[in-house]
This record gives structure tokens, sequence and C-alpha cells, in this order.
């Protein structure tokens, strides 16, 4: 069942219309009865598999949530009489008893993961296992990586086991965030599924403006700019220069507006019920260096690589003794760097295969590694560039021209790391990459532009969507900047509560005019098949 | 301590202004490179282990809270 489907719509309205009608202590078990109709009528087939990991998680985290407990217990009776020596040995037993359950429950979430998305091909091609009936569950990365989380965070002992499976299969399950995330954290989001919500006002139309904005997103931008991407990625060799960067500019159009369009709608439909899921962008496109982007881009995967994978290996003794040793070789910098950049490299690798297996997608991850990496490297080198640069032009480096200029050399650097995604290989990435720097040959490039499947409407419309999207981003960055403290989240709703506080009369035309601009302009209806969420396929 | 920690930080990071924020990780202020070198000098000149179980927001938001997790790294 499509986000954008009119289906969708009716089953998102009674699930909410039914959720303030029950009392409040059901609704949690509304929601999982919406949930899991939700992926019966979806995906059938491959509901097991969301079972599986639900239950596997469950009872791991139960167990480890046991062994926490009786740590506590133990030490709250005994620390007065122990030596150091002694809290260590029992803390080293009870984490070892932990780090057994941990593995055991990740390789059965990954190893699913793995199987069915990763080795599905190789085990069918060396005729070990028949994977072709199989489907890829829906939203497996997206629910394995939460189930994960949960396991980490109680081995971390910052949260306490779920003891109802049922409650916790509703934290696994929960309809709008199965498709395409985001990734939640348990303590950001197992209370506000359990807790029924009162009906209030405001989260209905916040909700409601969501929805709107993510299908203003979706059916104006990202499904009209998705006929020239086709159109571009699919034919590569008979495209160069201009064109093929038209048509890498569109997909980098084309993959915020489908993606951050799907996460609007399904924390819309959340918020209706007055559920606050956490925020998967802020503008990524006004970052001003490459970590930065991967903060505001795709926020619950990259947290999620940071605290679970960059922290562990960054800050394990491993990495810390070779970096000490590599540091007669390689210099006092750099060594102390060693366990940062293995560590950036791994959550690069893992951002990029979580996509898929295939070598472009690695390359994607490398890439993105690998600019971070040499930034970190030659930091010391850039700054004395920037500082004799700016000194020349008699730039500020705060200023808005350097900063501005920052953005737009981001802004690039994602670019060229775009191609790689939505290729149809890895050697057609790069075959692309390399064709934008070949002149237009033949047919003049404006006829070629319009020759791309979209008409001189359709650029007008997507640049018209895209104006609106920027001010309205614009305004929120500009917000954030002012309000000091809340960092880049603080403008996350700035434009939305700026909004509420027009006339009653000026709300509605807003929203009206929005949403007639969606029905009139959107791709969509019968005759034409709404393209499926890019990230449902991930 | 304090001050140990203070001249830590403001190494890392000289343009924070760390006697004042209470919400250094919340603000997303401190990037994950600049928690990997704290905790890195932190272990180094204590000589104590912080721990990947220790990153937690409550332990970095604040100069007093990392004292107070350094505090209880040495018990």
């Amino acid at each position: 069942m499509a986000f954008t489907s009119l289906y969708f719509l009716i089953f998102a309205a009674v699930t909410v219309g039914v959720y303030y009608i029950i009392p409040s202590g059901f609704r949690w078990i509304w929601l999982l009865i919406a949930s899991y109709a939700f992926y019966l009528l979806s995906s059938p087939a491959t509901f097991i598999f969301l079972l599986l990991t639900t239950a596997t998680t469950f009872l791991g985290g139960l167990y480890i949530g046991g062994v926490n407990r009786s740590h506590k217990a133990y030490m709250d009776a005994h620390k007065q009489e122990m030596s150091r020596e002694e809290k260590k040995a029992a803390k080293a037993a009870s984490q070892s008893k932990k780090k057994r359950m941990t593995a055991l429950i990740l390789v059965l979430d990954f190893g699913v993961l793995a199987v069915l998305k990763y080795f599905r091909y190789y085990l069918q091609a060396a005729g070990i296992f028949d994977t072709g009936e199989l489907l890829i569950p829906l939203g497996i990365s997206f629910y394995t990586f939460q189930s994960a989380a949960y396991i980490f965070d109680l081995y971390r002992n910052k949260i306490e086991p779920d003891r109802n499976i049922a409650k916790f299969a509703l934290f696994t399950s929960f309809f709008p965030q199965i498709i395409q995330g985001p990734i939640s954290r348990y303590d950001q989001l197992a209370g506000q599924l359990y807790e029924g919500h009162r009906f209030e006002y405001e989260n209905l139309t916040h909700g409601a403006q969501l929805i709107l904005w993510g299908f203003f997103k979706k059916l104006i931008i990202a499904d009209r700019a998705a006929v020239l991407v086709n159109e571009v990625y699919g034919n590569y060799t008979e495209y160069t220069g201009g064109v093929v960067f038209i048509g890498v500019l569109f997909y980098m159009i084309q993959i915020y507006a489908d993606f951050s369009g799907g996460i609007d709608i399904a924390r819309g439909v959340a918020r209706c019920m007055g559920i606050r899921m956490t925020h998967n962008f802020l503008r990524p496109y006004f970052a001003h260096d490459l970590s930065e982007f991967w903060n505001r881009w795709h926020i619950s995967l990259s947290h999620w690589c940071r605290d679970y994978i960059f922290y562990p290996v960054a800050m394990s003794k491993f990495f810390g003794k070779a970096g000490k040793s590599l540091r007669s070789v390689l210099g006092d910098r750099v060594g102390k760097l060693f366990p940062v950049i293995i560590a950036q490299y791994c959550t690069f690798l893992t951002i990029g295969m979580w996509h898929g297996a295939e070598f472009k997608y690695i390359a994607f991850g490398l890439y993105n590694g690998t600019v971070i990496v040499l930034g970190l490297l030659l930091e010391p080198v850039l700054k004395k560039m920037t500082g004799a640069i700016t000194g020349a032009l008699h730039i500020e480096k705060q200023g808005r021209l350097w900063q501005g200029f920052r953005i737009v050399r981001t802004f690039f650097v994602v670019l060229a790391g775009r191609v790689f995604p939505k290729a149809v290989s890895f050697t057609a990435a790069v075959s692309m990459f390399f064709s934008m720097f070949v002149p237009n040959r033949g047919t003049p490039f404006m006829e070629t532009v319009l020759s791309l499947g979209l008409t001189g409407a359709d650029y007008l419309i997507i640049a018209g969507g895209c104006a609106v999207w920027f001010i309205i981003s614009f305004c929120e960055e500009r917000y954030a900047a002012a309000a000091g403290t809340g960092g880049i989240a603080a403008g996350a709703e700035a434009v939305r509560n700026r909004l509420d506080e027009k006339p009653l009369a000026v709300r509605w035309a807003l929203l009206l005019a929005a949403f007639a601009f969606v029905l009139t302009f959107g791709i969509y209806g019968p005759g034409y098949d709404a393209a499926a969420f890019i990230y449902r396929g991930f | 301590m304090r001050e140990e920690v203070m001249a830590i930080l403001t190494e890392i990071r000289k343009d924070v202004d760390f006697e004042n924020e209470t919400k250094l990780i919340d603000d997303s202020i401190l990037a994950s490179l600049d928690i990997v070198a704290i905790v890195g000098e932190f272990n180094d000149t204590f000589d104590v282990e912080i721990s990947v179980e220790d990153l937690i927001p409550e332990n970095f938001n604040s100069v007093d809270a990392m004292v107070a997790l350094i505090e209880s790294a040495q018990e």
C-alpha cells in the first residue's frame, strides 16, 4: 500500500479516527492491529520475518535486561566491601554474558537481512538455496536497524527492557515508519506509542500540514523529476556534458523530495495521533561541509551509524593502540587520527551497503568516507588555504559570501557522489561522471533537454515547487541561526508555528491553495501509477 | 579537576563557550570527532576508562557533567 495511494489515505484516516474514539488504554492495541493490518495488506508473504525479528529481539532484550538488573542488585549489596579490581571483575562477568546474547540476537536479525537482501543472488547462483520465490520483506532494513538499536541500548544499560511482547511488536511495526523510517530509538518512540494521546486540534492540523507538504514534494517535484532522471540514467551512453549534469542535478532534487516527502507523510500521520517521530532531514543542502551534510541527511541512519559503529570503532582499544604504534611511522597527527579514519570508513561502508550489496553502493560509501577523511588529514593545509584566499579577497570567513560559497561547494561534492547509487552499475556511474566533462554533442543542448520526457511546463512547475521549498527552508535556516540554542533542529517547525499565528482565514486559504496545487499539478490518478518511493526498496 | 577539564575542552574547541553551555550535545555543538578527542584526552589525563557505554548526552552536555563522569569513572 503506497503512501500516495487513496487506499493509504483512507487507511490512515480510519486509523486516526478510531484511535481517538476508543478509550485511551486501548489505543496502543488499536495501533498494533492497524500496523499489522498494514503490513499484511502490503507484504503478506514476508510478515513471518517481521514476527521472527520481533520475537528474537524481545526475548534477547529480556535476558540482557535481566543481566543488567542482577548486576545492579549485586553491586548495590556488595559495593562497599569490594575492591576496585573486584568491581571490575564483576562488571566484566556481566558484560561477557550480555555480549554473548547481543551477538546472538544481532547474528539472527542481521542474518535474515543479509540472506534476504544481500546474499540471495549469490546463494541462488551457487545453487545452495533457491531464493527465487523469496521477496525482500517490506521495511526489513528499517525494522532490523531499529531492533538492533534496542539491543545495543540494553547492552549499554541505557534503557529498561520491554516486558510486553505485544507492545514491543508495535514498536517494531508502527505502520507510518515501517516503509522508509525514520529509524527510531526505543527511548524516544516506545513511550509515545504506548501512551493514549488526548485529542489536540494542533496535532491534527500540524499532522495534516506535514502530510500535505509530503505530497507536495513527492507528487509535484519528485515524480516529475523522476521522468528526466530515469531517461538520463537509463540511457546514459546517449548523453554527455550538460545533459548528464542536468540528470544528476534532477536526481539530487528527486531523491530529496521523494525521501523527505515520504518521511513527512509518515511523521504527519503519526503527529495526527500526537506521536512525534524523530526528524530525518534538516535542510541538508544548506550544509557547509560533507560531515554536516550527513548530520542533516537521513539523520536517523547517520546517528545510528555514529552511535553503534563510529564511536565503538573510534574508541576501541585495538585501533587506539594501532594508532599509537603508527605514530612513529605516520606522524603524531595521522597516528592520532587513525582510529577515527577507520571508524569513518566503517560508517560510510555501512551507509553505502545499507542501500544494497552492489559495488556501486559500496563506491558511494567509499566516496563519502574518502572526502571526509581527506578533509581531516588535510585540515591544516585547508585552513591555511582558506586563510590565504579569504585574506587575498578581503572576505570575512564568517561572512555570508564565504559561508554561501561553502554551501554551494558542499552541494557539488554531494552531487558528484549521487552519480553512483542511481546508475545502473559502477562502471556506468564512472562513465556518467566523466561524460559530464565532455561537451554536449549533436543536438543543441536546449533541444535535448526538452526531449527528456518533460515539457516546458513541467520544468516551470518543478522550478516553482523548488522555489517554494527553498524559501521555506531558507526561513527555517534563518530561524535556527537566530534561535541560538537548539541547533539546526530549532528551525524545523518555525514556518509552521508562524503559520499558526496567522488569522484562521489566511491559514485556510494557504492550506486550500496548497491542496489545490497538489491536486492540479501532482502526478497521480487513474492511468498514472505514482512512482514507488525510492527508499521503500531499501 | 574542573580547570584541567576546561583546559582540555578549550584546546579541542576554542570557539565554544564551555562555561555557559549546558546543551553541548542536545544542541549539536560538539561533533562526534570532538567527543572522540575529548574522551581520548580524559582517559590519558585522568587515567580512567570512559567507554562507549558512557557516551550518552547527559554525560557531555556541560563541563560539570563531564567532571562528574570522570569522578565516577575514577571510583
